[in-house]
This record gives C-alpha cells, sequence and structure tokens, in this order.
C-alpha cells in the first residue's frame, strides 16, 4: 500500500471512527445494530476497494446499467471490459490483457538461473508465439529509464537492511537455519540487481499490455469473438512465462487514452497503475 | 489546486459535515430513523471521496448527468496535425502531440545462430532503455488491406471475362476460345484466392509523446523527441527508422484500419450468405 492511498484510507476510516464512538446516540437498540451494520458494510467497501477495485467498479456498473463514452464513437460496456466503436453497421470490439514479462523485468524478485538459455530461446519462442496468432493484436510495451543513482542507492539500502536482519538473527540465542537462509537469498538476489547496474545495465520501469479488436455484425457478436480472441492470446502468449489478465475498470480507460496519447513522464505511468516491486 | 484533490475534499467535506451535525444532534430534534438515513448519506459522500482517488474523471460527470449513459467527453479523441505526421489530443488547456517512429526490422530467429540470438535479445533490452522519457514500443499485426490490389484484380477478370465472351459471340476457332476461357480461369481462381481469406502483416513501431501550451508546440517537441528515438534505434539496430504520416498513423490507432472495414465487411458478407445457404 503506497503513501497516498494510506492517507486517502486514514482520512475516511476517520469518520467510521467518530460514528464508532457516538453509536449511542442514534437511540439505542435495534438501531445500533443497524449503525454497526452499516459501519462493517463500509469497512468492507473501503478494504475492498483499496485492493479490488477492479471487481467492485465493474460489478457495480453492471449492475446500475452504466455504460461510459470516453470520446466520440467509442463506448465503454457496462462490464467496463471493452471498447465498442462503430463503424458503417459493424461493431469494433477492442480489449486488453496485461502481459507483465516477469523474466525479462530488470525488477526480478529472483536471481534468474540460466539466463543465457533464457535470451536464447526468448526470440524464438517470440515468433512461435506470434504465428499461432491469426488475427489483429499489438504487444504494447511502455518503458521508462529510472534514475541509476537513485535505484542504486534503494538496493544498497534494501541489503544494508538485510544484512542488519541477518546479523541480529544471527546474534541470536538459537538461529534459525530456514530464516537465515531466506535472509541470504534475499541479500544475493539485490547483490545481483546492484551488480547488473555495475555492469551498465540501465534499470527501467516498464508496463506491458496486448491489445486485440474484434469484430461483428452487432454488439453482442464483437464482444464473444473478442472474448474468444483474449483466450486464444493467453493460450499463445502464456508460454513466454508471462501473467496475462483480462482488464477493466479504470485501467481499461487509461489504456484506451495511451491508444492515441501515450505518457509523457514516468509518474503518469505509475499513479495509473500499481508497481511491480 | 489539483482537481483530483479538490473533488476529494469536496466528497470529504459533505460526508464530515452530515455525519459530525448527525451525530451531534439530539434525538429529540432529529428523529432516530433520520438519523440512520443521514448516516447512510454521509458514508455514501465518505465513500465517493475514497473513490476520488482513481475515479474523478466519472464522478463528476455521474453526479452532472445522472443517466445511463455518461458522455466524458463528445469530442474526437485526437486529429491529425497539419503537416500530417503527429496525432494531437486537446488534454484540458494543453496540447498533446503524438509522433508514431517505424522500426524497420526484418529479421528472424530461424535465420540466426545461438550468439545472434542472445545479441538480438540484448539489443531488444537496449532498445527499450532508450530514454527516460517513456516511449511506446509496439509490435502490430493487422489485417492487410487489399482493396486496391483486389480492385485490379477485378478489372482484370472483368477484360479476360469480356474478351472470352466476345471471342464466342464471334465463333472464333476453339483454339482461340480455349485459350481466354483458360485465361479467365486463372485469375478467378487468383481472386477467389486473395479474396478467400485474410492476410496479416505486422509492424514494429515506437511512438512519444509532448505537452505544449500551443499545438505547434508541442509537435516540435514531440519530433525532437522522435528524432532522439530514431537516433537511438540506429544506434542499436543499425537501421533507418522513419515518422509514420498520414493513413499509417490511422493504421495504429484506429480499429477500422487495424481491421479494414470494406475486406471484413466482404468476407462477413460472404461467410453469412453461406450459412444462409
Amino acid at each position: 500500500m503506497d503513501e497516498e492511498t494510506i492517507v486517502y484510507l486514514v482520512f475516511c476510516a476517520m469518520l467510521l471512527a467518530i460514528v464508532w464512538v457516538n453509536v449511542s446516540s442514534f437511540g439505542g437498540g435495534f438501531n445500533t445494530y443497524i449503525v454497526v451494520i452499516l459501519l462493517g458494510l463500509m469497512l468492507a467497501f473501503l478494504l475492498t476497494w483499496t485492493f479490488a477495485d477492479f471487481i467492485v467498479f465493474p460489478l457495480v456498473m453492471s449492475t446500475l446499467g452504466i455504460t461510459f463514452q470516453p470520446a466520440r464513437y467509442y463506448k465503454i460496456t457496462k462490464g467496463q471490459d471493452m471498447v465498442l466503436k462503430n463503424v458503417n453497421g459493424l461493431y469494433y470490439a477492442t480489449g486488453y490483457l496485461t502481459a507483465n514479462l516477469f523474466a525479462y523485468v530488470f525488477k526480478a524478485e529472483r536471481i534468474q538461473e540460466g539466463e543465457d538459455v533464457r535470451q536464447l530461446q526468448a526470440p524464438e519462442a517470440w515468433e512461435k508465439a506470434l504465428m499461432s496468432i491469426s488475427f489483429p493484436f499489438k504487444f504494447n510495451i511502455i518503458a521508462s529509464g529510472l534514475d541509476i543513482q537513485i535505484v542504486r542507492d534503494e538496493l544498497e539500502g534494501k541489503r544494508s537492511y538485510q544484512e542488519f536482519q541477518l546479523s541480529k538473527v544471527m546474534q541470536s540465542a538459537n538461529p534459525n537455519e530456514s530464516i537465515i537462509a531466506d535472509i541470504q537469498r534475499k541479500i544475493n538476489v539485490i547483490q545481483t540487481q546492484i551488480d547488473r547496474i555495475s555492469q551498465e545495465e540501465k534499470p527501467i520501469a516498464t508496463l506491458m499490455y496486448v491489445e486485440t479488436t474484434a469484430v461483428g455484425v452487432t454488439e453482442k457478436a464483437a464482444a464473444d469473438a473478442l472474448a474468444n480472441q483474449t483466450k486464444q492470446l493467453q493460450i499463445a502468449l502464456g508460454v513466454l512465462d508471462v501473467q496475462l489478465m483480462r482488464v477493466v475498470g479504470r485501467e481499461l480507460y487509461t489504456l484506451f487514452k495511451f491508444g492515441y496519447a501515450p505518457p509523457t513522464t514516468y509518474e503518469e505511468v505509475a499513479t495509473n497503475f500499481d508497481k511491480q516491486k | 489546486m489539483d482537481k483530483k484533490l479538490f473533488v476529494f475534499l469536496g466528497f470529504l467535506g459533505a460526508s464530515i459535515a452530515i455525519i459530525l451535525t448527525d451525530v451531534s444532534a439530539p434525538s429529540t430534534t432529529i428523529s432516530p430513523t433520520l438519523k440512520i438515513l443521514l448516516l447512510i448519506v454521509g458514508l455514501f459522500f465518505d465513500a465517493l471521496a475514497y473513490a476520488s482517488r482513481y475515479y474523478t474523471y466519472l464522478l463528476l460527470p455521474i453526479v452532472k448527468q445522472r443517466k445511463r449513459f455518461i458522455v466524458l467527453s463528445d469530442e474526437d479523441p485526437y486529429w491529425l496535425s497539419t503537416t500530417n505526421d503527429a496525432l494531437v489530443h486537446k488534454e484540458g488547456e494543453d496540447f498533446l502531440a503524438t509522433v508514431y517512429v517505424k522500426i524497420p526490422l526484418y529479421v528472424s530467429a530461424t535465420e540466426m545462430n545461438d550468439d545472434e540470438k542472445i545479441n538480438f535479445t540484448k539489443q531488444i533490452s537496449r532498445l527499450v532503455s532508450l530514454s527516460r522519457d517513456p516511449i511506446r514500443f509496439t509490435t502490430q499485426v493487422n489485417i492487410m488491406n487489399k482493396d486496391a490490389y483486389l480492385s485490379s484484380l477485378r478489372a482484370t477478370l472483368g477484360g479476360v471475362e469480356n474478351e472470352e465472351a466476345e471471342l464466342t459471340a464471334k465463333n472464333a476457332p476453339q483454339k482461340m476460345l480455349d485459350r481466354a476461357r483458360g485465361k479467365a480461369s486463372m485469375w478467378r481462381h487468383m481472386f477467389d484466392n486473395v479474396n478467400a481469406a485474410q492476410s496479416l502483416e505486422m509492424v514494429l513501431y515506437g511512438s512519444v509523446s509532448a505537452i505544449g501550451s500551443k499545438e505547434f508546440e508541442a509537435t516540435s517537441m514531440a519530433h525532437q523527441r522522435a528524432r532522439e528515438l530514431m537516433s537511438g534505434i540506429a544506434a542499436v539496430f543499425g537501421v533507418n527508422p522513419s515518422i509514420l504520416t498520414g493513413e499509417a498513423i490511422l493504421k495504429a490507432v484506429e480499429p477500422e484500419h487495424l481491421i479494414p472495414y470494406s475486406t471484413i465487411s466482404e468476407q462477413m458478407g460472404k461467410a453469412l450468405r453461406e450459412q444462409v445457404t
């Protein structure tokens, strides 16, 4: 959870605390139960919205039957999972999938064993995946270089913290071997990342997503064709060790805008999407 | 003040005012039932305040329009610049210009040995880490627009069929008739083969954006970034990238250019006729 989320949560939850402290002012008896239930529901909403707004938002919009027009001739359906455009009676439905290539992103959490083998296999695996797809799609990577010194300082800070934890555990009366091994593994991962920066590999932040468009004579036909295409993409690109999930809600709207107006600063990407750490 | 913060404080303020009034008012002035209703309204504004973190772009239009079909924008999402080589989008009072750079890379992993494959993977890593500002790299597979080619085939076929009809009418020698019929059959088969299925084409391009207070300022800055990107691409791959113009840009953003309307509508019509018969 980042700092901005915490600030929003604190201010909004503060009101729940005020109501809880003054619950007796609602008349007591059955009313107290109603107030407690309302507070519980509100707390559940705050927590669910924090971690899973991509579930709650489409559900609310579907239930209320609300659709959006993000720009002229375009429509975001009530399921919030596709953008529709009607061109001369044909419906074009565009959907998005996330594609986080963990193995190829600098901020990998585990040491890549056999990295040379993976680099060797990557181009051929990519071409084979592409050959099995027979409909239009786009594979997008939004990449932004990060400040080397800032990233290096951050990594060295993390390494120092892990080394401090390790020394604490080693000095304890009964040092736990599995905890020691775990901390040492983390130190090795961080050290590998520092070494890669030293070898002039630049740290980058990336956002990867796949976009596909299907066409149909009706909205439903286009939506069904799109669902079929996204499933095929998940199968075809899954061999690349890629986590592919359908994008819904506000992120769909953001990616739609990125189609004709890519972000100009790293912050614009970071504020819209949760950072992969 | 940032619009998002303004919306958050507005909803939070409303929520605080309603809830504080609700809890502080004695039961003699406001009945317990009304207190519960006011609490529900207060919590609703609290939920809106929390939701405004990511959904400011939706909340105000929903509150203002109060319909099932919410219009976020009634304008075209972008337009081509006067120089025909950039897309321009209005963002509030500013202009955002996007330039697309084609990367002419025609290599296949099947033609590479192991060292070349590893080298190619490293080149891709260098490509995505070219700049501190975000760059979007896209591999796009789209349906080829064969309209012009099909038109020429249709014209040729028409000419050959006319020739056959004239020879038949003149009672020409059998040898000439067979030759004409053979020609017509060949062109008919070619036309059917080309028209039978979709053809796909793949293109790789990068896109960069810049913001300016005037259109020409935004397009100039976007072109500057594009030139830097082109230098980087040339240095990494040793190819000559070029800026996409006119119709080629629309292929990168418009779904009806990704799947040409004329090509797909003819094929869908044919499929429908086959289903009916």
